[in-house]
């Protein structure tokens, strides 16, 4: 007697995980969501090209949260500033954007905040600090305000390796809090953060995100609102 | 399922590396190694393919972490009716006889567990991969890839007739306890670490 039914099983989660891991890797990079808006009405902005084409995963993506017309579609921007001394890097996700300003060195702002139909956003940090900027095309025009002093920059449409990067974790008692941009090119700038004390950081793996902080490897993880 | 907890085991010496009719240990090393294969895949994946960071989340969920937990919270409260249903069907739960649905419901829940536990797995592998950089995600990360070989086997080893009555008990344990410890890294750690969401 030869039973069927755990062979069945085996089959069954293969089959699954073979579906979910087909989902993730079309849906894991330019998130959908903003797809489906756009063929509902249409787009409030320029959008840049039509990502691969429309999955069987996009009902399954959370629906629309934020008010009606569409905000620009989820995307990830990277650039300097005008004077060159810092980098901006700004993912948009439904609707909403987190930012990172870092001059790797000593200055640096996580910022927040929503992005309005028009492109328009306005984030701001816990430390006051703030970005104004708008979504043209394939990229964001503004200027972040750290400590009074305004930056203006661009930042250009960025892919997967390019993008912000963040890394938590304590090492021997130490809270380390660690961010990092990652340019087109390849450029990176970060600052980690010893109990609050910001130093230049270690270059981090941008394919992995691996990195070594005081002796101890840590992942700094893609950052997204 | 028709288990008999005195089987007897088998002695007879190895018929051949090709599994057709081969004696004890012979016949159980082809789920066996097979399940390792699995884990040995699974890791070697983790470990060598790019984290994407990302993956699509569920709806009505805060964020894949969420999700997650809750995919193992289940997968795990289902792994506590298979130990349930099997200290009964062995006869080992005190006050308890077994009735002709608990290897039913074994079955069932079993497999509810485990297509549970596959999506979180598959998000684990394709968005984090292998990490051994804090103990936490380093036990996980092993225990994931030895849970899902180890279930292998023991789906594998329930083909096979006439098995020594401990090695289902024992590989079915070891399926449970890795379960446990991956629930107590990942999401009892995420309710701790980030609050009871959804």
């Amino acid at each position: 007697m030869k039973r069927a039914g755990p062979l069945i099983t085996l089959f069954a989660g293969l089959l699954l995980g073979l579906f979910m891991l087909s989902l993730n890797a079309t849906t894991g990079e330019p998130a959908p969501t903003s797809l489906d808006r756009s063929a509902v009405s249409p787009p409030a902005s320029p959008t840049p090209p039509a990502s691969p084409p429309a999955s069987p995963a996009q009902p399954r993506v959370p629906a629309v949260r934020s008010p009606s017309p569409a905000p620009p579609r989820d995307a990830k921007y990277a650039g300097r500033t005008q004077d060159d001394r810092a980098s901006v890097a700004i993912t948009l996700r439904k609707g909403k954007a987190v930012a990172y300003y870092c001059d790797g060195r000593t200055q640096e702002a996580w910022l927040r905040g929503d992005v309005a139909a028009d492109g328009s956003m306005r984030l701001k940090s816990k430390s006051g600090a703030t970005l104004d900027g708008r979504v043209e095309a394939d990229k964001v025009d503004g200027t972040v305000t750290v400590q009074n002093a305004g930056h203006p920059f661009t930042a250009a449409r960025a892919a997967k390796p390019a993008g912000v990067y963040r890394a938590t974790t304590e090492v021997r008692g130490t809270k380390v809090d660690g961010g990092w941009i990652v340019l087109q090119n390849g450029r990176q700038v970060g600052i980690v953060n010893r109990d609050g004390e910001p130093a230049a950081a270690p270059p981090i793996d941008p394919r992995t995100g691996a990195v070594t902080i005081d002796g101890e490897q840590v992942t700094a993880r893609p950052v997204a609102p | 399922m028709s288990v008999d907890p005195n089987a007897r085991p088998q002695d007879r010496p190895s018929g051949g590396p090709n599994g057709q009719s081969p004696g004890g240990a012979a016949r159980c090393a082809v789920p066996v190694l097979v399940g390792a294969a699995v884990a040995v895949v699974l890791g070697v994946y983790g470990r060598f393919h790019d984290p994407a960071g990302t993956a699509f989340n569920l709806a009505g969920f805060s964020s894949t972490g969420a999700v997650k937990s809750w995919l193992a919270t289940a997968a795990f409260a289902f792994g506590l009716v298979q130990l349930l249903s099997a200290t009964a069907m062995y006869g080992r739960l005190p006050g308890v006889r077994p009735a002709a649905w608990t290897p039913v419901l074994h079955r069932w829940s079993g497999r509810v567990a485990f297509l549970l536990a596959v999506p979180v797995a598959v998000h684990c592998l394709y968005a984090l991969g292998y990490q051994t950089q804090s103990a936490r995600a380093a036990w996980h990360s092993l225990l994931g890839c030895f849970f899902f070989g180890a279930f292998s086997a023991k789906m594998l080893l329930l083909r096979i007739e006439r098995l020594p009555g401990w090695l289902l008990p024992a590989v079915g344990g070891l399926v449970f306890a890795a379960l446990t410890v991956l629930w107590l890294t990942s999401a009892l750690w995420f309710f701790r670490t980030f609050g009871v969401t959804t």
